[in-house]
């Protein structure tokens, strides 16, 4: 069992969360811990950069859908970046890929504008 | 004798001597007798040998609170005790006074006029005449509050020392039945989790089996097959996200939520669509509960030759079917979404032919994310014999992962093909044991076949 560490930067309108280790059971609370501690506005976006993961169980992903939900209900925006092999076909295999914005690199996701990166679920839940 | 007899009066502290300086010392004593009885240290009374009580010092009624003439005469010793006291005197007291003529240091409670009670030691001494014949009684009270202040903290001392012993002791076992009662409470909220008994559907056999990965922990797999009109069957299989007490409380919603929708619309997609509602209203915060899940709606063939089995897809790993023919193949339902997280659900669903000999499989990812290597297994062993897996053969599965997968669980399932319900779930039963440790996560199975006709005669 390995630890997480997260690292906090900021790319123009976006904060960046990247996430080094794995993200189970045991680490999920940090994730949900660093996103509560961003500005999240509608003016903000939020990029968690996987491609450091080493492992992501189910625990993992719930915290990512948690992440999401914290994001949208503060009307800001949420992007995965370098999302690995195996938590893609996670994602694909759950119907997670339309959920959340997915882009190779974090470099794609804060090239994007975060007033025009309007999740197309967001929508679904934005309650 | 009457009260205040004249063998009463100076009974005490005679010191008179010889010297002049001794002299002056004496009177001051003599002249003090009477005042020294009547305001020693301790309280003094004589009574009759019925008890009434015939004389009293002024410190032993300023103790009590009485007066004099309410007392001389009118009072019996046992009078002044408390009711506890009155006992002790009457049983223990009175009789050892009578047996031994004296009576020391006996610890009793004294009622005070006020209500009070005034602990007290007490020692009696028969006086008696010339002829060895009792004639009063005579007795010294000693204040004891001091005394049974020191005692009375003793024991407490000593009461809280056991009591604390006794709260170690119960702490102790409670927590060894807690920890018991948590595997028997986890063990029986999993089975109220599970139909006890799966009824088959007519003219198919059906087999589950639920392997559990930790004893202390509920998991969070769910399965039922259940009737409805129309010669119709309902099932399903899911798999709700955590574990623990909370998960079963998710996992109880879940089985009931679909339950009901299947009775209110027994269309597979609108019955994942109506659990997603209910479970989007019980959890609307950021503490998200979700669940995969296959729900599937077996229609009977018109002309009696099998099922035709609509499956909806919430996010679940698709369904196997073992065909008659010796092939198996996943049924996927790409792009169904969990259930829970959204608002609008997207739910993907397939329809596939049942015919005899046919084996359908639901399971959850329990089995393919299980640790190890049964996949290369021979899956005919596992069914014919007891033979132990090898669980440490290598993997083609996935590279980078010792993880069983998709295509192992394909494999293996193609290698069993053509079976029915209860070899599959026994064969898989077999692999799950097999990879020990490797089981991570809970794993349900369910399993429905529809046997071959034997009036074919085709060997399968």
């Amino acid at each position: 069992m390995n630890a997480l560490a997260i690292a906090t930067s900021t790319g123009g309108s976006w904060r960046i969360l990247k996430l080094t280790g794995d993200l189970d059971f045991h680490t999920a609370p940090q994730l949900r811990a660093a996103v509560e501690a961003q500005p999240l506005s509608p003016n903000h976006g939020l990029v968690i950069d996987l491609s450091d993961l080493a492992f992501c169980d189910s625990s993992g992903i719930t915290a990512m859908l948690v992440a999401r939900r914290l994001t949208v209900a503060a009307g800001a925006t949420m992007a995965l970046a370098a999302v690995p092999g195996r938590v893609a076909r996670i994602f694909a295999r759950a119907g997670l890929d339309q959920i959340f914005t997915i882009h190779a690199t974090t470099a794609d996701a804060t090239a994007t504008a975060t007033a025009t990166a309007t999740d197309a679920t967001a929508s679904d839940d934005a309650g | 004798m009457p009260p205040g007899s004249a063998s009463e009066s100076g009974a005490t502290a005679g010191c008179g001597s010889h010297d002049e300086e001794r002299a002056e010392f004496s009177a001051l004593l003599e002249d003090s007798t009477d005042d020294l009885y009547e305001h020693a240290p301790c309280g003094y009374l004589s009574t009759m040998l019925d008890g009434r009580i015939a004389k009293i010092n002024t410190t032993l009624l300023d103790w009590l609170g009485h007066r004099r003439p309410d007392v001389v005469g009118r009072m019996r010793f046992s009078d002044l005790l408390t009711v506890g006291g009155k006992l002790y005197h009457e049983t223990h007291f009175a009789p050892l006074l009578q047996m031994q003529g004296q009576v020391n240091g006996i610890a009793l409670e004294l009622r005070t006029a006020d209500g009070g009670r005034l602990p007290v030691l007490v020692t009696s001494v028969v006086k008696k005449g010339a002829g060895g014949e009792p004639l009063l009684i005579r007795t010294t009270v000693t204040d004891a509050r001091d005394r049974r202040a020191y005692e009375t903290e003793l024991l407490r001392a000593r009461q809280e020392a056991e009591t604390a012993h006794a709260a170690a002791d119960e702490a102790l076992r409670l927590a060894e039945d807690r920890s018991d009662g948590y595997r028997r409470l986890a063990a029986t909220l999993q089975r109220t989790l599970l139909p006890p008994v799966l009824a088959a559907p007519e003219g198919t056999e059906v087999a589950a089996h639920y392997a559990i990965a930790s004893v202390d922990e509920v998991g969070g797999d769910f399965y039922d097959l259940f009737p409805l009109p129309g010669g119709k069957w309902g099932l399903f299989l899911g798999d709700v996200c955590g574990k623990g007490a909370v998960a079963a409380a998710v996992t109880s919603l879940a089985r009931y939520a679909l339950r009901s929708a299947a009775v209110f619309d027994s269309d597979p997609a609108e019955v994942l669509s109506n659990v997603n509602a209910v479970f989007n209203q019980e959890f609307p915060g950021p503490d998200l509960r979700f669940c995969t899940v296959v729900f599937g709606l077996l229609t009977p063939d018109p002309n009696g030759d099998g099922y035709t089995a609509t499956l909806a897809s919430g996010g679940h790993p698709p369904a196997l079917l073992l065909s008659a023919d010796g092939t198996a193949a996943y049924l996927p339902t790409p792009g169904g979404q969990l259930i829970g997280v959204l608002e609008e659900v997207h739910i993907a669903t397939t329809t596939v032919r049942l015919r005899p000999g046919d084996t359908l499989l639901l399971y959850t990812d329990g089995l393919t994310e299980a640790h190890g290597g049964g996949a290369l297994v021979d899956a005919d062993a596992l069914v014919d014999s007891d033979t132990p897996v090898d669980a440490e053969a290598p993997v083609d599965a996935d590279a980078h992962d010792d993880r069983f997968g998709d295509t192992a669980l394909l494999a293996f399932a193609t290698r069993l093909a053509p079976t029915t319900a209860p070899h599959l779930i026994h064969a898989l039963t077999k692999l799950l044991d097999s990879f020990g440790e490797g089981l991570d996560d809970d794993t349900a199975l369910l399993a429905l076949s529809v046997p071959p006709h034997p009036a074919d005669g085709e060997p399968q």
